[in-house]
């Protein structure tokens, strides 16, 4: 072995074992950005389920309050200055039911039929004009829907149909579809256009009409995504807030008819917690309220998670 | 002969059918155009006379209070909460979502956190103005403030931006980070000259998105943050005006129907003009 084989030996090594040295480097950077990002991800995702832990830990004495939970939803009326105080909030979820039901009656069908025009008929010029009208559709706030309500239905529901005050459980829902259309459309398109071509095809080459080939085809196949479009449209309502609030009428009665003024939760809420003394049954009525809105919502979400994972499975 | 006549009459109803529903489901995209277009024109037909630059540098004034004036404070106080509350929110959600996409091998992990954060967002905004309410309002002693209802509108924001944030850096192809990792360099490097570069302007646009939605809602704000006065100048504990509540207050007190169109219609150009902002991004990243 010569000298200078021996060195070039030598410096080899310390190369290897300087490498290995930045590698340990490398690897404790490494480290330490991981764990940063993991404590992040850990952070924001345990700072929300400490969100939903503490409205619940403010609604549970509801639980074992004189009326407890029966009594808050189904056999009391809201009177809190009464004595001893109601605090049942059957009014607020009939009206959220009822708000509800007459926005999607509403807005699945026209939500579904846009979808099937983007999906199906629109050319691509008209497409790309329309996406971004439904996105500003969605994009302008609860607050401002509840004021274009407040000018227009309500004044036409007291002209035409002789009411005392136009707002009213419809109008509320009137305006409630408007808002959740722009949902029900785009995710009702994306299923539409996530059913494979030659499914399309096959239809076609049949001898179907266009008409034929969406309804019974398209349709069925894109069906868990299409269910999961009414599932976000139905969250979304429920949960809205300032819409409702200025348009729904705000009264405690229970509501008998679409006419009628009502209050839904959210509404409720609003309305009631500023005036709720803290700690008091009152405010834990206010926060059970939520709480059962919100495992309904969660409940939906689930189940669009669900759906999605179905669609995809179904695609592939 | 008959059987030929039937066929025929058969067609016929066939092509009708198919005219029909193509006739209704172009008056249907024709509803999807007219209905936010009329609503934004409406709002500018009787709004836009009663935007001047008093309206936007002054606070408001008169009997009942905000009749006439400006809204300054209002919107001051929309863009300090929003800023708040991205300072909170935007560090957790991309670097959750980092963690997610970079570093996470378990799909399983991934798959779960990211449907927590779907549910999350479906949460409706008014339960977290809840939160606010309880523990940073009336448990920490926060108060009414802008600090409680930036923290508030943090929280609203940030399942938004960390489910966009993680489809952002999902859509990079995978082929950019295995080569990096191919070449011994370590993630963090990949993530910064690889992944980053390309997936910003994709977690931006959610940031924007998000923005905006918490700019508008009104929920929250009005539990944690709002009054329907303030004099201007921001202070982390005192309270604030914003534009949606303020638009709120305006109907709900019956004090200047002139005063509400214009803030709608101010609230509503902000918006739009933060989504279009995004919108032209994006097009041009997919050219």
């Amino acid at each position: 072995m010569t000298v200078s084989g021996a060195a070039g030996n030598f410096s080899a090594r310390v190369s290897s074992w300087r490498s290995s040295l930045a590698v340990s480097e490398e690897s404790l950077q490494e480290t330490v950005a991981r764990f940063s990002f993991l404590f992040l991800l850990i952070a924001a995702l345990g700072t929300l389920v400490v969100v939903l832990l503490m409205v619940a830990r403010e609604a549970y004495p509801v639980l074992f309050s004189r009326s407890g939970l029966w009594g808050l939803l189904i056999t009391e009326s809201w009177e809190p200055l009464s004595e001893p105080a109601q605090l049942g909030v059957r009014h607020a979820w009939i009206s959220t039911l009822a708000v509800t039901t007459i926005a999607l009656s509403l807005a699945v069908p026209l939500g579904f039929g846009i979808g099937i025009f983007i999906a199906e008929i629109a050319p691509a010029a008209i497409k790309e004009a329309l996406q971004p009208c439904l996105e500003l559709l969605a994009g302008i706030p609860s607050v401002v829907y509840g004021f274009f309500g407040y000018v227009t239905l309500v004044p036409w529901f007291e002209t035409s149909f002789e009411m005392a005050t136009g707002e009213s459980l419809l109008a509320a829902g009137l305006i409630l579809a408007v808002m959740i259309v722009p949902f029900v459309a785009s995710t009702s398109a994306e299923a539409l256009g996530a059913v494979p071509g030659d499914v399309k095809e096959a239809a076609l080459a049949l001898g179907v009409n266009r008409c034929w080939m969406t309804t019974r085809v398209l349709v069925r196949h894109a069906a868990p995504g299409m269910f999961a479009a009414v599932a976000l449209g139905l969250g979304r309502a429920l949960g809205e807030t300032l819409a409702v609030l200025m348009l729904a009428g705000n009264s405690v009665a229970l509501p008998a008819s679409p006419l009628d003024r009502g209050q839904p939760i959210t509404a409720l809420i609003i309305t009631e917690l500023g005036e709720a003394g803290v700690g008091s049954p009152k405010q834990e009525a206010l926060f059970a309220a939520a709480l059962v809105l919100m495992v309904v919502i969660v409940a939906v979400n689930t189940l669009i998670g669900r759906l999605k994972r179905r669609m995809l499975h179904g695609r592939v | 002969m008959a059987a030929f006549d039937l066929s025929l009459r058969a067609e016929r109803a066939h092509l009708w059918q198919d005219r029909v529903f193509i006739a209704v489901a172009w008056s249907l995209g024709l509803l999807g155009f007219v209905l936010p277009v009329s609503i934004v024109v409406f709002l500018f037909y009787r709004g836009a006379g009663a935007i001047s630059l008093d309206l936007l540098w002054q606070s408001p004034r008169g009997f009942p209070l905000g009749a006439s004036g400006g809204i300054r404070p209002a919107i001051e106080g929309s863009l300090a909460l929003v800023i708040l509350g991205l300072a909170v929110s935007l560090p957790l959600a991309v670097g959750g979502a980092v963690y997610l996409t970079e570093y996470s091998a378990s799909d399983r992990l991934r798959r779960a956190a990211s449907f927590c954060a779907e549910c999350l967002a479906g949460v409706p905004a008014i339960i977290y103005g809840l939160f606010g309410y309880s523990f940073l309002v009336v448990f920490l002693q926060m108060r009414i403030s802008l600090l409680a209802g930036g923290i508030t509108l943090g929280l609203v924001m940030l399942p938004i931006i960390l489910i966009g944030a993680y489809e952002a850096l999902r859509a990079v192809e995978e082929k950019y980070r295995e080569t990096g990792l191919a070449l011994g360099v370590s993630r963090i490097y990949v993530f910064r000259r690889n992944i980053w570069p390309k997936a910003r302007a994709g977690v931006l646009a959610a940031v924007v998105l998000a923005a905006g939605h918490a700019f508008g809602s009104a929920a929250p704000v009005l539990l944690t943050a709002s009054v329907v006065m303030s004099k201007g100048g921001l202070d982390l504990s005192s309270p604030v005006m914003t534009l949606p509540t303020h638009l709120y207050y305006l109907v709900s007190e019956a004090s200047s129907l002139e005063q509400a169109y214009a803030t709608a219609l101010i609230l509503v150009l902000l918006l739009l003009a933060a989504n279009f902002s995004v919108m032209r991004s994006k097009s041009r990243r997919q050219r």
